[in-house]
């Protein structure tokens, strides 16, 4: 049953990669400049800039945007995708090119890997840790009377079809 | 949390087993990563037969994308079906998402919450943040307006406290970018901090565990570069910012210690000196 439900999942990512596509093509964007405008990021950082992503998605440039940082500037408020007057998002395009980009095995932030080891590790994207008080005096859950987090009762289930979906480099 | 809602006849349960939505690193690296581990979370709650109240706008808005997306696609609902029953789980979609500030303004009402306030906040200027993923984005029916958010302000004043309108108000906090680019999102908090502080406003208040973490635990991880961010020589900011919840706790008047005060980062005695 395995194999089934992994040729399924390539069948279903390919449909949602097409979709998005699709409706990129029915939408003229028309280069306004609502997006960078509204981006908390692309007035900091001069080489991100969302209307500059949808203009090189519309163009086919799609390896120069896989290997380039900038589709790792996102912080995700979706100002631009609340704000097109065309409703391109910004936003959902690059979340699709950086699926992509993992897929295809170009590099991405280092961070990411971490967070993910220790979902896979823990089920959480973080321990449960002590924290310091104002007093600087060391703070734990049962300190602070709250109950032990409880894991995934199947963990080792849970380990295997999260690890499941995460290929980097293509190498399924 | 613990501590106040339930004085609000508001019945709170720990749900085990639970694990992280997925947002950010699952959405960017394997969206179908994100929407199963969303989905698993939102499967204990329906085995639990309970509503979910999600406190991070994070975990939020990926529970309220997962069951919009699975609801349209039914390939991507077997799929992900076939992957839960190994965890002996079952998602249906039959469950119940509420933001805090949707249980809080919509639910409950700034009305019922004015009336048990016992200690009025009264001459505090307070900045509401809302957060990016309790308003954003509107095709999704967020708690609360995407350009103009006045849900947790209503709440801020039943509290007696005058809530401040500020042009960052519906800015990021910038968290979601510690990950690929730490110096970016130290200057996007620093930005809505510094307006707050220049505006005179006695402090920040948010629902979000995740904005909040930004401007309070790492507000003096901004100072230590906050001349080279604003190009000043002896720039700081310093805004005390608590969550509506603690705020909540002491206008009922309960003592500072129950309501994790101890473990806010930011200069709050500015703030509790006054109340």
């Amino acid at each position: 049953m395995g194999g089934t439900v992994e040729d399924r999942e390539v069948e279903i990512v390919s449909l949602m990669l097409q979709r998005a596509v699709k409706e990129m093509a029915t939408e003229v964007c028309e280069q306004c400049g609502k997006c960078p405008s509204a981006c908390p990021v692309a007035g900091h950082i001069e080489t991100f800039n969302p209307r500059h992503i949808v203009a090189k998605v519309s163009l086919g440039r799609m390896s120069e945007l896989l290997e380039s940082d900038e589709i790792w500037m996102c912080t995700s408020c979706q100002k631009c995708k609340e704000r097109c007057p065309e409703n391109i998002s910004p936003y959902d395009l690059i979340l699709i090119l950086r699926n992509l980009a993992v897929r295809v095995g170009y590099p991405y932030p280092e961070g990411y890997d971490t967070f993910i080891d220790t979902v896979i590790e823990s089920g959480s994207s973080q321990e449960p840790r002590a924290q310091r008080t104002r007093a600087d005096k060391a703070c734990d859950r049962s300190a602070l009377g709250l109950p032990e987090v409880k894991k995934p009762e199947e963990m080792e289930a849970f380990r295997d079809i999260v690890r499941g979906f995460i290929r980097r480099g293509g190498s399924s | 949390m613990r501590e106040v809602l339930p004085r609000l006849d508001v019945e709170l349960v720990d749900m085990p087993g639970t694990s992280c939505c997925g947002f950010p690193a699952f959405s960017s690296i394997s969206s179908l990563g994100w929407y199963y581990l969303s989905a698993r979370n939102m499967a204990i709650a329906e085995k639990l037969g309970l509503d979910m109240l999600p406190l991070c706008n994070g975990c939020y808005q990926s529970f309220v994308e997962t069951k919009h997306v699975l609801s349209e696609n039914s390939d991507l609902m077997n799929l992900i079906g076939a992957k839960l029953e190994k965890e002996n789980l079952e998602y249906r979609g039959t469950v119940k998402l509420t933001h805090v500030i949707e249980l809080l303004y919509d639910i409950i009402g700034a009305r019922k919450i004015g009336s048990v306030v016992v200690n009025p906040l009264e001459k505090l200027k307070l900045a509401s943040h809302p957060g990016c993923h309790a308003i954003r984005p509107s095709s999704l029916g967020m708690p609360d307006d995407a350009e103009h958010p006045r849900k947790l302000d209503y709440l801020i004043e039943a509290l007696g406290a005058d809530s401040m309108d500020y042009p960052e108000k519906t800015d990021c906090c910038g968290s979601m970018l510690a990950t690929a680019k730490g110096q970016t999102t130290l200057t996007i908090a620093a930005e809505k901090l510094r307006s707050i502080g220049e505006l005179g406003i006695d402090g920040l208040v948010t629902t979000c565990p995740f904005c909040f973490q930004m401007f309070d635990g790492r507000q003096s991880e901004i100072n230590d570069i906050i001349d080279f961010i604003f190009e000043t020589d002896d720039g700081e900011v310093e805004v005390p910012v608590f969550y509506y919840t603690q705020l909540l706790g002491l206008a009922m008047g309960m003592e500072p210690g129950r309501l994790g005060l101890d473990l806010n980062k930011s200069p709050i005695e500015r703030v509790l000196d006054r109340i």
